[in-house]
């Protein structure tokens, strides 16, 4: 039999495979250049970026939990500037779209840092992050109703023509109406799952282990939620999704494309081995070639009850 | 280039009670490690929980047989795990990681090190590295910990060749006091120390109370180069989740908010770091 065909889109991002990387899991690939070619991911999602540089929250930012961590990073970045003068430049020398995660404060914020990437050279696509749990203004506060999140997709549709793919929170009573309102206000595509609202306690020194109070929670935990959820959103919405939360192997990511996603986002993953985006890459190859099938396509919501 | 390594353990010792000193087989990280810098070790192959890695100082490099060691107190599961991986088992390394110690690059200065409880693991590599380069009678080491029975490593320190001075806080040992009163002896009793403090570079890894002492010590007898090693709670251990982060002076380019600060990562930017540079909370 032939190589099965792994290619994917996503909006107008042409993926090789249907592989990438979920924001703030992967840096912005310098260091995981060091143990692969990046070329090899179906695309690239970088790290949150904003208009202004951000310092994040502080310290401690990560606890272990079992099977999964907590995280209250709140989106440090270097801002938009440094992200185009210093991070792109490396990211183009390799054969893989790149994925922009788009954080702010206000409306506009979203909108700003959307029109400049829009114009610039490199990147394929934007991921509006409106379901960070971890800062004390925007993101959550537009993620978590339809409203809200309309409002920034509409403002962000307006100023670029890239690809929009909107990453949906779990933290909601309902994820459906949302992922609704965002195809609805011009999203192309959705992602999901951001990450878990949690917290951690030391029970000896009687006090919440994140600086931050709550944090997200990530890893193999979540995995059950994350799947529903885009099994839910899948049955609802005729737009691509990436689906991720707690992806670690092939199995993994061939449950989340059997539950109705087109591509999957290897997040904790990375941390645990930093070479589980390629090994998954080749892993589902070797699934489907021994399941016969040709294309990873005809998986994708394949599930059966 | 760091990489991921499947290490042979080849034994565990106890070389005091709760502290244990394992030996592995990686040719590839004993060629690359320099002083200061860790590796992170899957300590649960098997399972998800716990899940993350575990970073380990590299605490000895054997060349020749392409051996290193880890210098760890039984404090948590990952150390528990990482001590009954047995002899013989495969174990998943990732590194060598991080920015070791600058070693200095001429001959002419005195090389203090400070070492602080099981702070002593990665400067005892630091001292091999130090001798080998620079001469062992211009490395002096200062070590010190709670008891007699929870100082580390005064034997091979000493085996090195190079001056070793202890200090205990129960007078159990060595001098009875606190390890940086030696060093405020020695950088400011001009009777024991004969050099230029700008000749002097001073070396530290133990706990932060104690490298904070270190750094303003060194501050106030001119000494132009004192680093750090620290050691924050960290996930990824590559630079790429920001969680292990360390406020440093000075803004970001760019930073319009006003901070006369930034953060920067113990994984990637450190573990060492000029302790000039480093905001003490």
């Amino acid at each position: 039999m032939t190589k099965p065909d792994l290619s994917v889109n996503i909006g107008k991002i042409k993926m090789k495979n249907p592989v990438t990387v979920a924001s703030g899991t992967f840096g912005f690939g310098q260091e995981m250049a060091d143990f692969y070619d990046l070329g090899r991911l179906g695309a690239i999602t970088v790290k949150g970026t904003s208009l202004e540089p951000w310092s994040g929250n502080d310290y401690p930012r990560t606890v272990e939990t079992p099977s999964g961590m907590l995280n209250a990073i709140g989106l440090q970045n270097d801002g938009l500037d440094a992200f185009v003068n210093e991070k792109l430049p490396f990211l183009r020398q390799f054969d893989v779209p790149v994925i922009v995660n788009v954080v702010g404060q206000s409306v506009y914020e979203y909108a700003r840092v959307s029109e400049v990437l829009g114009k610039t050279e490199g990147v394929h696509g934007l991921e509006l992050n409106v379901s960070c749990p971890n800062v004390k203004k925007g993101c959550l506060a537009f993620g978590n109703s339809p409203e809200g999140i309309a409002e920034v997709v509409k403002a962000v549709r307006e100023v670029t023509d890239l690809t929009l793919i909107t990453k949906l929170s779990p933290n909601v009573t309902d994820v459906v109406s949302i992922a609704k309102a965002a195809v609805e206000a011009g999203s192309d595509a959705l992602s999901l799952i951001n990450t878990l609202l949690g917290v951690a306690i030391d029970p000896w020194r009687k006090k919440f282990r994140l600086a931050n109070i709550t944090g997200g929670l990530s890893g193999p935990a979540v995995k059950p939620i994350a799947l529903r959820m885009v099994w839910q959103v899948a049955q609802a919405v005729d737009v691509p999704i990436i689906g991720m939360g707690g992806i670690m192997n092939e199995m993994d990511a061939v449950e989340f494309m059997l539950a109705g996603a087109d591509a999957v986002a290897v997040g904790t993953g990375n941390f645990v081995n930093p070479m589980a985006a390629v090994e998954i890459i080749d892993g589902i190859e070797e699934y489907l070639a021994s399941a016969n099938i040709s294309d990873v396509k005809q998986i994708v919501g394949a599930v059966g009850k | 280039m760091k990489g991921i390594y499947n290490c042979e353990v080849i034994a565990h010792s106890e070389v005091s009670p709760g502290v244990i000193r394992s030996l592995l087989h990686c040719p590839e990280i004993v060629r690359q490690a320099q002083p200061g810098q860790f590796v992170n070790v899957r300590v649960a192959a098997t399972t998800t929980d716990p899940l993350l890695r575990r970073p380990f100082s590299v605490h000895a490099v054997y060349p020749n047989e392409g051996l290193f060691s880890l210098l760890y107190v039984l404090v948590g599961r990952g150390t528990a795990l990482m001590n009954k991986i047995a002899a013989g088992e495969n174990v998943s390394v990732v590194g060598p990681l991080g920015r070791g110690f600058d070693l200095g690059d001429s001959t002419g200065a005195q090389h203090i090190i400070v070492a602080g409880g099981c702070g002593a693991a990665p400067l005892h590599f630091l001292s091999d590295r130090l001798c080998a380069l620079w001469g062992c009678e211009n490395v002096k080491v200062l070590t010190g910990a709670r008891s007699k029975n929870a100082l580390l490593c005064e034997a091979e320190f000493i085996s090195h060749g190079v001056e070793v001075v202890v200090s205990t806080d129960d007078g159990s040992y060595g001098h009875h006091g606190l390890v940086t009163e030696l060093l405020q002896r020695r950088l400011f009793n001009s009777q024991l120390e004969t050099h230029n403090s700008q000749h002097i570079r001073v070396y530290s890894c133990g706990p932060n109370a104690m490298m904070r002492e270190v750094a303003r010590i060194a501050h106030e007898a001119g000494v132009p180069n004192c680093q750090v090693s620290l050691e924050n709670n960290m996930a990824c251990g590559l630079g790429v989740c920001m969680g292990c982060v360390q406020k440093i002076k000075g803004p970001v380019p760019g930073d319009t908010s006003g901070n006369n600060w930034h953060r920067e990562r113990v994984c990637k930017d450190g573990p060492v770091f000029n302790a000039e540079d480093i905001i003490w909370d």
